[in-house]
């Protein structure tokens, strides 16, 4: 689903992502690990296509990100980072807005738009303006809108960042639940959280994948994190 | 082109979300009512030799105005990128199935959408300024005239039928009339008229329309499978264009040829002054709109932008306030002239002339703004 090949990016002199490869089979939920500034982010951003990479290829559902953005934008849901959203909007406009401008509209938007709505429990709030959402239905929202035009893959980047246990515990059933019908990758710092949600996990590091195994095992979450903290050398 | 059509909407309607456009609004209005109450009015209507030649050159052809005037198209153009960045939504933008040169053009015409509206109250002046008096109707029924007028029905009820809620198959079967009718005219009119030229093109570009509107589903190869809502908003689309064009192709020839107008009013003054005051003017403002945009698309502060584009506008204006006495064939006077916004309706629009040396200044800016945002915009993919 997901093929990335030597990618590299530089943020100048700075190489945030250095000869990055890894494979997302279809359906697979993989947990995207590693320290602060570890070049998660910007991995996915150059996956949703914000950013290009400075060398490598990567591919999504067989479309080249680079030649072929559109189809391949057509093809992912992307929450970035702290979840930006129009604040002067109403919870159902903006959803309205972004199903629009995927290319969603008619019955088929309205449906859709149900549909997001009851599954990220925005039904109560759709009248409300989104600067007076909390930070747990702001996340929603943004969960929603990635959501909306159905596609194949998911990127969320740290979707449970801000959030309580209660909000951490029902975003977690829901991607688990969306990872039966997308390929989901996400990214978190919390590994407990990646040992529930994730059967797969790709821990990055100083720019570089250091390890890429399959969770099937039942690793626990002590096991992850003595491994963590061994590839990433912290005391 | 659909994602583009909800982008700017959005991008309209932001307008009126925020305080910005309640603003600019009144504070336009105050500012125009001024010069128009006060200013053109009075001298408008002075008794005697006082009165003036160009009631619009009052409003328009004042430096002064144009130095607070750009303070809007700044207000206006300032949050279109930098609200965005600062806030993070760009990401979000972005990374939806749109190209980047799509989001730049959305931007732009919802902004042009919004300054357009601001402008619109001012029409109220008109009829004050042009003394508008009884309007008579003259019938004068020549084939011209009444494919002008059929023109003119064809165009009400393609707009109805895109804005009626009937179903897509009932309405490509419905607008089939009003595009025969058209095309019955303008091939009526080919040979009554004598004249190939008249009803020829029109005609031929009916029957491609025809053709088009049989072959597309051929083309697309679902015959019934296709996207109706699509296919018929642009053929349309395009329809409106064309009767569009029919409607004005004979109401200028039935003003040219039989020289009696349907409708005769009478005015105090020249009403062609105005109409070119209003081209100048949104002409103008989209020019600095494209500077406003570029500017917004470079920095994450709104403040910023609207103080960076307001700077950078004033090249515009600035040259009309510094008028030495020098010989008008010189080069450096009609380097100012060519610069100068405030000079261009002064000596021309507000004159009822369009000076294309004008024209050629803001198209040449608003292509350049234009092309520098979508760069700019791309530019984080190499940053």
């Amino acid at each position: 689903m997901i093929h990335v090949e030597h990618l590299t990016k530089y943020y100048g002199d700075y190489a945030a992502v250095r000869d990055v490869s890894f494979d997302v089979m279809e359906g697979q939920i993989v947990g995207f690990l590693g320290p602060n500034g570890a070049g998660k982010s910007t991995t996915m951003r150059v996956l949703a296509g914000y950013l290009t990479a400075t060398s490598g290829t990567v591919q999504v559902a067989g479309y080249d990100v680079f030649w072929d953005p559109t189809e391949v934008r057509r093809r992912i849901g992307y929450m970035p980072e702290s979840c930006p959203l129009y604040g002067e909007m109403r919870v159902q406009e903006y959803l309205r807005f972004r199903a629009g401008l995927k290319g969603i509209y008619g019955s088929k938007r309205r449906s859709r738009m149900d549909y997001v709505m009851n599954r990220c429990w925005l039904k109560d709030v759709r009248r409300q303006l989104i600067s007076t959402l909390s930070k747990g239905y702001r996340q929603r929202v943004g969960l929603a809108d990635a959501l909306i035009a159905e596609p194949e893959v998911l990127i969320l980047d740290e979707p449970t960042s801000g959030l309580d246990p209660a909000q951490i515990r029902e975003t977690r059933g829901l991607i688990r639940e969306l990872g039966e019908e997308h390929t989901v990758i996400l990214s978190t710092h919390i590994l407990s959280e990646v040992e529930r949600t994730c059967d797969h996990v790709i821990i990055i590091n100083k720019g570089q994948v250091a390890l890429d195994r399959s969770l099937k095992g039942g690793e626990n979450a002590a096991q992850l994190e003595e491994l963590f903290v061994r590839i990433t050398g912290g005391d | 082109m659909r994602p583009m059509l909800t982008l700017i909407r959005r991008e309209f309607t932001a307008y009126f979300l925020s305080p910005i456009a309640y603003v600019a609004l009144t504070v336009f209005l105050l500012g125009t009512g001024y010069l128009f109450g006060f200013v053109a009015l009075d001298l408008l209507t002075k008794k005697g030799p006082v009165g003036i030649e160009y009631p619009m050159q009052e409003m328009l052809g004042d430096e002064r105005f144009w130095l607070v005037f750009l303070l809007i198209p700044a207000l206006l153009t300032m949050r279109l990128f930098a609200e965005e960045r600062s806030s993070g939504t760009l990401e979000l933008l972005l990374t939806a199935p749109i190209r980047d040169w799509q989001v730049v053009a959305a931007k732009f015409i919802a902004a042009m959408g919004f300054y357009v509206v601001l402008w619109l109250p001012t029409l109220l002046y008109l009829p004050a300024l042009i003394g508008l008096q009884k309007a008579e109707f003259h019938p004068e029924w020549s084939l011209s005239a009444i494919s002008m007028l059929g023109g003119v029905g064809a165009m009400a009820i393609i707009l109805l039928l895109l804005a009626a809620p009937i179903r897509p198959g009932i309405k490509l079967v419905l607008f089939l009339l009003p595009l025969i009718a058209l095309f019955a005219a303008g091939a009526t009119l080919l040979f009554v008229d004598g004249s190939i030229k008249s009803g020829a093109v029109l005609s031929a570009a009916g029957l491609l329309g025809l053709v088009f509107l049989v072959a597309a589903p051929l083309l697309i190869g679902r015959p019934c499978g296709y996207r109706f809502d699509t296919l018929v908003g642009f053929v349309l689309g395009v329809w409106l264009l064309l009767a569009f064009a029919h409607t004005a192709y004979y109401g200028w020839r039935h003003f040219v040829k039989e020289d009696v107008s349907l409708i005769h009013i009478v005015s105090r003054i020249d009403h062609w002054p105005v109409v070119t005051s209003y081209l100048g003017i949104v002409l103008a403002g989209a020019m600095f709109l494209a500077i406003g945009m570029l500017v917004s698309s470079m920095v994450k502060s709104q403040m910023v932008a609207a103080l960076i584009s307001l700077g950078l506008s004033l090249a515009f204006v600035l040259p009309a306030f510094w008028r030495p006495e020098t010989d008008t064939g010189s080069l450096d006077y009609r380097l100012r002239n060519f610069f100068s916004v405030p000079v261009h309706f002064h000596h021309d629009f507000t004159r009822g002339l369009i000076d294309s040396r004008n024209l050629v200044l803001y198209a040449s800016v608003i292509l350049c703004c234009l092309f520098l945002t979508v760069r700019s915009l791309e530019s984080r993919r190499w940053r």
